[in-house]
C-alpha cells in the first residue's frame, strides 16, 4: 500500500471513528468551557491533536474515551492560557431550544453554574454514560469519591432548582 | 435563576424528590442544542487561542467542518459541481492519461477500459473522503462523474438539482458513482461505460 493510500485509509478510519462523536464531544466541551465559542476552539484543537496522534489509536474500542481525554486536555491548556483574562458570559440564549420546556432550560442554567468539581463528573454521567470507574479514569480520582461527587452535585442541583442560588450557596 | 417563581415552587419540589422524574429532566437539560455556534466572536477577541502555525488552524478547521452534519448526497454532489465551474469549460482538451491514473490510484479506482474522453480530473475533499472528480464529454456538452467509494445506496437515486440532472448509480462492487449532466443529455451511455470500466483498488 502507497504512502498516500495509507493515509487515506487512516484518513477513513478518524472519520468512522470520531465523526460519529462529533456532536457529544461538543457537547462536552460546552459543559466543560461554557462558552459556546471557546468550546468550539477547544474541540477543533482536540481535534487536530487528535489527528496528529492518530496512529497511537491501537484499538478501536477506545477511541471515545480517548477524545473525551484529549478534549479535557485541551479544556485544562485553554482554562490555564486565558487564567488572566476576562470570561466571556455564557450567552444562555444560544443554549435554549425555542419551545423548549422552560424547567428544562433552568436546569440547564442550573447545571451551568455548578462548580467544575460537580458539573464534570455529572455530565459524564448524564450525558456520555460513564460509570464512575470510567470517570474516575478521566479525572484521576478514585470510584467511592466520584460517587461522592455525583451524590452532591444532584443535591446541589435540586436545591438551586427549587430554592435557587443562595439556598444552594449556603450547602457549602 | 434566583429565586424561582413561589407559583411552581411546589411542581419543582414535587420533581426533585422523584428520583425518576429529577433524572429525565437533567438527561433532557444535559442535551445541548445541535449546532455549534453559529456567528463568531468579534474580532481580536480570541488573544487565548494560539494555534502556531497557519497550516495547523487550516487543518483543524477542515476536521471540524468535514466532520459535520452533511447534505444530502445529491445536494453535495451539485453544490460540489458548482464548487468547480472550471471542470465545465467547453474547450478543454483531453487530460493526459498518466494524470488520470494518478487521480483514479489516489482516489482507490482504476478504469479497466476506456470511458470517453475525460476533459478534467481532479483529487477532491468531498464528504471528508478525498474522491475522484472528473468530466467526460456527452453529446451535449461536459458530465461530470464523480467516484464513490464510501457512499454505499440501495437503488439509483435521481438527482434534479439547479437546472441538472443526473443520477447516483449504486456499484455491485460497493460505493457509488454521481453522473451529472445538462438535460437531455444521453447519461445512460455514460453510466454504462463507467460502470463497466470502474474497479475500486485494494
Amino acid at each position: 500500500m502507497s504512502g498516500k493510500r495509507a493515509g487515506l485509509a487512516e484518513r477513513r478510519r478518524f472519520n468512522r471513528l470520531i465523526g460519529d462523536l462529533r456532536q457529544e464531544l461538543y457537547s462536552y466541551s460546552l459543559w466543560l468551557c461554557r462558552d459556546p465559542h471557546l468550546a468550539d476552539d477547544v474541540l477543533q484543537e482536540a481535534l487536530l491533536r487528535a489527528w496528529r496522534g492518530f496512529a497511537g489509536l491501537d484499538d478501536d474500542n477506545r477511541a471515545r474515551q480517548w477524545m473525551v481525554t484529549i478534549v479535557r486536555r485541551e479544556f485544562l491548556r485553554a482554562r490555564e492560557k486565558r487564567r488572566d483574562e476576562a470570561t466571556d458570559p455564557l450567552d444562555l440564549q444560544q443554549l435554549a431550544d425555542p419551545g423548549e420546556d422552560p424547567m428544562v432550560t433552568e436546569l440547564r442554567q442550573a447545571i451551568f453554574r455548578l462548580d467544575d468539581n460537580y458539573r464534570e463528573p455529572l455530565m459524564l454521567q448524564v450525558l456520555m454514560g460513564y460509570s464512575a470507574e470510567e470517570i474516575g479514569q478521566v479525572m484521576d480520582m478514585k470510584p467511592g469519591a466520584v460517587l461522592t461527587r455525583l451524590h452532591r452535585a444532584r443535591e446541589k442541583l435540586k436545591t438551586m432548582f427549587v430554592e435557587g442560588d443562595e439556598a444552594a450557596a449556603e450547602q457549602d | 435563576m434566583g429565586k424561582p417563581d413561589p407559583t411552581d415552587r411546589a411542581e419543582r419540589a414535587r420533581i426533585a424528590a422523584d428520583a425518576a422524574a429529577f433524572e429525565a429532566l437533567l438527561a433532557r437539560a444535559a442535551q445541548l442544542p445541535r449546532q455549534a455556534p453559529a456567528t463568531r466572536r468579534p474580532r481580536g477577541h480570541r488573544h487565548w487561542v494560539q494555534f502556531g502555525l497557519a497550516a495547523s488552524l487550516v487543518l483543524a478547521t477542515a476536521l471540524w467542518f468535514g466532520l459535520r452534519e452533511p447534505a444530502s448526497l445529491p445536494e453535495a454532489v451539485i453544490a460540489h459541481v458548482h464548487h468547480e465551474p472550471e471542470a465545465l469549460a467547453p474547450a478543454r482538451n483531453p487530460v493526459n492519461g498518466a494524470d488520470l491514473e494518478q487521480v483514479l490510484r489516489q482516489a482507490g479506482a482504476e478504469f479497466v477500459r476506456p470511458v470517453g474522453t475525460v476533459t478534467y480530473v481532479k483529487l477532491c475533499p468531498f464528504r471528508g473522503e478525498m474522491v475522484a472528480h472528473f468530466v467526460v464529454q456527452g453529446r451535449r456538452g461536459p458530465v461530470t462523474v464523480l467516484l464513490l467509494p464510501e457512499e454505499n445506496i440501495s437503488t439509483p437515486a435521481p438527482i434534479r438539482e439547479d437546472g441538472f440532472v443526473g443520477t447516483l448509480v449504486p456499484l455491485e462492487i460497493g460505493g457509488s458513482i454521481a453522473v451529472v449532466g445538462e438535460p437531455e443529455e444521453s447519461l445512460e451511455t455514460i453510466r454504462d461505460a463507467l460502470v463497466a470500466a470502474l474497479r475500486w483498488r485494494v
